[in-house]
């Protein structure tokens, strides 16, 4: 078995989170909560804009692994939500790695928007893609 | 107050067929556009029985189970107030599109923070195909109190 690369920094630009963005991801992840659709709301919650939902954020970031080192390695991923994107954000999602044991590599990492609110902090823990499942007889 | 007689709370596992559009809707909303994750020939080609799901897409299914609006309405919190705190995955083995996935949701923990104004309940989600476990997340909602009230 070859030994993975694990770069020492990988980053990922997500492009502006429009209106269609939110509302698929309402759709597909079954929050519906108005704060991430309806301006009027996110107003009187004290926000300029909808709030970008923080598990799609997090989805962005889990892109950032899975795009270098494919689907399924990611043996763990944990974030804090430490503020909030709002529609029409980027998403900035960087990672450093700060170890490898065993063919398991982790990584520190953050999002923020371009103007520099951060978003996220977090950790990753990297490894081969599984293998797939084989069918059971 | 929340009820801490609540920590140890454990829903009745059911199961959740995933759904191909579903996950295609899901790819689409976070900009994943490797076709794997929603074109069945690519996946199959890659060595795949069928898609894998993104990591992150299993908290997409809780809500079809037992949702954290619902896991609040259990507490009498009112959903004002509350933020999403932390996430986290563990992944074990692969899951994929039409994976029967079976999903129980415990409350692990409820405690204070800040005198009593911020109140953290931690919910521990199992997932599970055919009698394996293939991921766990875990949750961490905090309830801004002043806000709820």
């Amino acid at each position: 078995m070859t030994e993975i690369a694990f770069p020492n920094e990988l980053a990922l630009s997500s492009g502006p989170i429009a209106a269609v963005e939110l509302a698929l991801f309402a759709a597909s992840s079954g929050d519906h909560n108005p704060l991430h659709l309806d301006a009027d709301v996110a107003r009187a919650a004290g926000f300029d804009r909808p709030v970008v939902h923080g598990m799609l954020t997090m989805a962005c970031v889990a892109r950032l692994f899975t795009r270098e080192f494919g689907a399924g390695c990611i043996r763990s991923l944990e974030t804090r939500f430490t503020g909030a994107a709002m529609r029409g954000d980027t998403l900035q999602i960087s990672a450093s790695r700060v170890g490898v044991e065993d063919g398991v590599a982790r990584y520190d990492l953050r999002a923020h928007t371009a103007a520099g609110v951060e978003l996220v902090t977090g950790h990753a823990s990297i490894a081969a893609p599984f293998m797939p499942r084989r069918p059971t007889a | 107050m929340i009820d801490r007689s609540r920590i140890g709370f454990r829903t009745v596992p059911t199961t959740v067929r995933v759904d191909a559009w579903r996950v295609k809707l899901f790819c689409q909303a976070i900009g994943e556009t490797d076709p794997v994750y929603f074109d069945e020939a690519v996946a199959r080609a890659a060595g795949h029985p069928a898609c894998p799901l993104p990591p992150t897409f299993l908290k997409a299914i809780e809500g079809e189970h037992f949702s954290s609006a619902a896991m609040l309405d259990l507490l009498a919190v009112p959903l004002r107030g509350v933020l999403h705190a932390e996430q986290a995955f563990r992944h074990i083995a692969p899951a994929y599109v039409g994976d029967p996935v079976e999903v129980s949701r415990t409350i692990s923990d409820i405690f204070d923070k800040k005198n009593g104004a911020l109140t953290f309940v931690v919910v521990d989600t199992d997932y599970r195909v055919e009698a394996r476990p293939v991921a766990s997340s875990r949750q961490t909602i905090l309830i801004r109190n002043a806000a709820a009230a």
